[in-house]
């Protein structure tokens, strides 16, 4: 449908209030480039240049890379439009001809690489020892049904996104920050949020068999939770000004549309809109209406003019304490994950996996446990109770779907994936057996009492119906393109929270003291040992030295008489001496015919001392 | 056979079944100091799982046991788990059997060398030659040094895999003692490929068996090492794959899992400088190998089961990941050499070391990697010193039998010039 050479850019901003005196803002610029074969990527205009070589360079066709602060909370806030994990994530799809695991391998590298100096994250962090290939969940949205599956998955948990990351985000973009809706994203405000998401996602569509006829589309998101408590305001009005400090200046030039999307419904239904928004659409999906009001940023500033665009939200006074109190319904999914077990030593991993729903739901697990955790399969299990019950009994669930792939320290991470049904109205709790490992000292982390990441698990599942759901349908690239998008089934994908684990650590002060102490040790074994195994046993004098200095004199004086009297002895014992000898049948030497002399070297310091007066 | 030997098995039976089923025993089975990376139950359970689930065990670092093992022991412990420990305690009490059959044959050797040479003896050594009583004490505290030692009680009831190590090593040294070549070869064979330190056990096979004939040695060597390929392609049989090799010997001998036990490595390798770690890595090798196999088997020639004992012992001290099953397994030869204890010297301080230490181990655990209050360095102190006190207990029992070799043809008083002489290596 599209000509050759189209590039489109689309703005869009959708304001949703969520319950617990919430707002969400969602980000959405969509640039779209037929750009047909693979040599007209030389030539880019609204496409960034780098996605342009991003695409000559590799073999990737499918790209998502998030940047997010923060945790999304499913049961007050339901589903995110786009889900992210605390930290950073990135995944990717590769497919050409001629591909192997290696090539992939090191191409995921490469590109992680790239991006760490394109989005100033550390996703050159990302390497085998956090990675892995993802079998059955991450599945690429245009995944041929028979083609090879060359998918890479990385979470780097540990990473805090901040301002080095917003700046570079918002580059990519055909205006930047200068005009249009990124202007409304300044760090003050964007850091002082709830949670905080940026997503970047590269997709390159092709006609099957064709890949001279192929479009590059390339989303980038920004999803924001305010939390209008933090504003001391007496009422819970709020505004663009108030969320972004400024209103809009203006739309980006170059966007096909710019548009704002206001939630009417649910917890929108009580704000009254300044100033009256003039399109409303009323979208049903799997049975779930949404209405929004939308603002077309190109209608309102058609006549010229400098003026900044402002959207109020007023809340009714006297409504305002009953109606906050009112609970929100639980979406049909919702997960959690922590940690079980005390001290450094071992621990349980639990993942807890609740339906809502009334009927039984497939659900779909993969956890990525990193190489300084030992997992222990034969401990997995998973054990059921109602939803309305606290404890968790004896009833077991028997998983349909597994695969697992064992870790290896400083290589690979243990890679988990399961799959189950889980009956209507049910919790689920999937817990593995852990050790913590002991690295070498110079493996911890500058901070290493903070303790270890464990990245978040995904758990996938398959909704019928579409409530709470408002993710975009895979076909589609602009937000609208989920009105009224309505499908036998709702792909679900949830992360749960990261963990962080203490591992037991070593005295970082003590290199050259333990070398020392344990090779004193093996020292200690290796002179006795070769001592015993090349050393003669004689026999020689007992002698005690005098005890003082007097003493020592007088000695001196009577054992120099006593030499005289040695010497007759010497030549008295030589007879016995050789009766003996010749009396001993073995032929043994042990008793020389010098040591009744007494002239052999004794051990002690004193009596060394005499003979070297003797000498 | 006697009705003692049999009520006395009969009784480290008991002990050992009493305790399996009291909390001690899984406490046990998670003790470092019993349960290394390679000894481990809870790795021989993930290794038979992932065997029966399809999946190579040695894909991951976590399972160090030989494939032939995992696949014996596979339908045991997947479809009679309750009967592990029972299986275990059989297996300890085979061994203590087989300890006291050698016990018998290495006495009575040791008699009948006596009768030989009694007439070269000095007069005043009877207490120092093996009296008529020997035949039956000697063999009866090997098997209650076995069979009653905290160490192998604990191991045993901790289900590791040490039980199945002392067992074969129980048959080796009985095959040793009875003169068996071809059993003693394979069993050799097979520990060797599956812990690599066993290695140094053909030196006393080959003084055994070569009978002072080099082509003979020679013989026996080339057929050791046919055994090492016949066990290594039998354990190749069972997954298909050489990856086992790196799982096991390579893993010993990289010494990738830096898990604290009671031995020396675990903490100089975490402290080592990776610039450096090849090197010391060899150097730690040699010196639980070949650095003392030269010298103590020309000094022992002649004495060839000293010399395994010897050579087990240093095992125990200086291997990758030793573990107290170890310790008890050559605690409970030292009856072997009773004659010897006269000259021993360190006794008491030996045996204070291996109190304090073994009681520290326990506690200093504890402050380190729970109660916060410790540090890594604690417990390197205690292993450091517990290593010690083996060392000396080891150069002990080799001093004191040089001793008593020289006492037995020179007497144990020597006169010069009326007073008495001093026993002084040189």
């Amino acid at each position: 449908n599209l000509g050759r050479d189209d590039e489109r850019f689309h703005e869009e901003l959708v304001v949703r209030p969520l319950s617990g005196d919430h707002v969400n803002t969602y980000f959405q610029f969509t640039t779209r480039w037929h750009y047909g074969e693979k040599d007209n990527l030389y030539h880019t205009q609204l496409t960034p240049r780098v996605i342009a070589e991003l695409l000559q360079q590799f073999a990737v066709k499918e790209l998502h890379i998030g940047l997010t602060q923060g945790l999304w909370r499913y049961e007050t806030w339901g589903y995110p439009i786009v889900e992210a994990t605390s930290g950073a994530e990135m995944w990717a799809w590769f497919s050409g001809a001629n591909l192997t695991n290696r090539d992939v391998d090191r191409q995921w590298k490469e590109l992680a690489n790239v991006f760490s100096g394109v989005l100033c994250a550390s996703l050159n962090f990302v390497d085998n020892t956090n990675s892995i290939a993802p079998r059955h969940l991450i599945r690429p949205q245009f995944m041929p049904a028979n083609g090879q599956r060359f998918v890479r998955y990385a979470t780097l948990p540990r990473e805090i996104v901040c301002t080095e990351n917003l700046t570079p985000w918002k580059k990519l973009l055909p205006c930047g920050s200068a005009s249009g809706f990124a202007s409304l994203l300044n760090s003050g405000h964007v850091h002082n949020t709830k949670y905080h998401s940026l997503g970047l996602k590269v997709r390159v569509l092709c006609e099957d068999h064709d890949e001279d006829n192929c479009i590059v589309e390339l989303t980038q998101t920004a999803n924001l939770v305010y939390d209008l408590r933090l504003f001391e305001l007496s009422n819970n009005d709020f505004s663009l000004r108030r969320l972004f400090g400024m209103g809009l200046n203006g739309y980006c030039e170059l966007a096909e549309s710019s548009k704002i999307y206001v939630q009417r419904n649910e917890l929108g239904e009580r704000y009254q809109l300044v100033p009256e928004p003039v399109h409303e659409v009323k979208t049903t999906r799997g049975g779930h209406s949404v209405v929004y009001s939308v603002y077309d940023m190109h209608e309102q500033f058609k006549e010229a003019g400098e003026r900044l665009f402002n959207v109020a939200w007023l809340a009714p006074k006297s409504a305002n304490r009953r109606r906050n109190l009112a609970k929100p319904s639980l979406p049909p999914v919702t997960v959690h994950r922590y940690l079980l077990g005390h001290g450094q030593e071992r621990g349980r991993i639990v993942t807890e996996v609740t339906n809502s729903h009334y009927d039984a739901l497939p659900i779909m697990l993969q956890e990525v446990i990193p190489w300084y955790v030992h997992a222990y399969l034969h401990t997995l299990s998973i054990r059921r109770k109602p939803q309305r019950v606290n404890e968790y009994g004896g009833q077991r669930l028997t998983f349909k779907l597994l695969h697992y792939t064992p870790g290896k320290q400083r290589e690979l991470p243990s890679h988990l994936e399961i799959g189950f049904m889980l009956p209507g109205q049910t919790s689920a709790l999937i817990s593995i057996d852990v050790d913590y490992l002991l690295l070498k000292w110079l493996e911890y982390p500058p901070d290493a009492n903070h303790g270890h990441y464990i990245g978040s698990a995904i758990v996938s599942s398959q909704l019928p119906m579409g409530r709470n759901y408002t993710a975009l349908p895979p076909e589609g690239h602009l937000f609208e393109h989920s009105f009224n998008a309505t499908r036998p089934s709702y792909v679900l994908s949830l992360h749960t929270e990261a963990l962080i684990v203490s591992l037991p650590t070593p005295d970082f002060s003590m290199p050259y003291n333990v070398i020392c102490l344990a090779c004193t040790v093996v020292a200690l074994a290796f002179g006795p040992i070769h001592s015993v195994a090349t050393k003669m046993i004689i026999v020689g004098r007992q002698t005690s030295a005098p005890k003082n200095f007097v003493k020592k004199i007088f000695n001196q004086l009577f054992r120099r008489g006593k030499a005289t009297d040695e010497t007759a002895a010497e030549g008295e014992g030589l007879p016995a001496a050789g009766a003996a000898a010749t009396g001993v049948a073995s032929g043994r030497a042990a008793i020389s015919p010098g040591s009744p002399s007494g002239d052999q070297p004794l051990l002690e310091d004193l009596d060394e001392e005499e003979e070297e007066e003797q000498d | 056979m006697d009705s003692k030997f049999f009520k006395l098995l009969l009784l480290g039976g008991a002990v050992r079944f009493y305790f399996c089923r009291t909390p001690l025993a899984p406490m046990i089975g998670n003790r470092v100091e019993f349960a290394t990376p390679l000894n481990s139950h809870k790795r021989m359970q993930e290794g038979i799982f992932l065997l029966q689930s399809g999946i190579d065990p040695y894909l991951g670092d976590l399972v160090h046991e030989s494939p032939l093992i995992l696949s014996a022991l596979s339908g045991l412990f997947q479809k009679y788990p309750q009967f592990l420990p029972i299986f275990y305690i059989i297996l300890d009490i085979c061994t203590a059997a087989l300890l006291y059959a050698m016990s018998l044959r290495f006495v009575k050797q040791k008699q009948d060398q006596q009768d030989k040479e009694r007439k070269e003896y000095a007069k005043d050594t009877e207490e120092l030659q093996f009296g008529p009583l020997d035949k039956l004490d000697i063999p009866e505290l090997v098997i209650v040094a076995y069979l009653f030692s905290p160490l192998t009680v604990m191991s045993c009831i901790g289900m590791t895999s040490t039980v199945i190590s002392n067992l074969f090593l129980a048959f080796f040294f009985y095959c040793l003692v009875k003169g068996m070549l071809i059993p003693c070869l394979l069993v050799l064979a097979f520990e060797t490929v599956r812990s690599f330190y066993p290695i140094v056990l053909i030196a006393p096979l080959l003084l055994v068996f070569s009978r002072n004939s080099v082509r003979r040695g020679v013989a026996i060597a080339a057929l050791f090492i046919v055994s090492c390929l016949i066990v290594a392609v039998a354990n190749y049989f069972v997954l298909n794959s050489w990856n086992f090799l790196d799982g096991t010997l390579g893993f010993i001998f990289y010494f990738r899992d830096l898990q604290p036990n009671i031995g020396l490595f675990w903490y100089f390798f975490t402290e080592m400088f990776e610039h450096f770690r090849t090197m010391f890595l060899i150097t730690f090798q040699l010196n639980a190998t070949v650095l003392y196999l030269v010298p103590l088997s020309i000094k022992l020639r002649k004495e060839p089961l000293l010399l395994a004992t010897v050579l087990v012992a240093l095992m125990a001290v200086f291997r990758a990941y030793p573990s107290l099953g170890d310790v008890g397994f050559y605690l409970a030869l030292l009856p072997l050499w009773k004659r010897c204890w006269k000259f021993m010297a360190h006794g008491f301080v030996v045996f204070t070391f291996f109190l304090v230490t073994l009681s520290m181990m326990g506690a200093l655990w504890h402050l380190w990697i729970y109660a916060g209050s410790a540090n890594a360095n604690f417990y390197f102190g205690a292993t450091l010193a517990f290593s010690t006190g083996q060392i000396f207990l080891i150069t002990d029992l080799l001093f004191a039998h040089v001793k008593r070799e020289f006492c037995l043809f020179n007497g144990q008083k020597i006169l010069i010039d009326g007073e008495e002489a001093r026993i002084v290596l040189k």
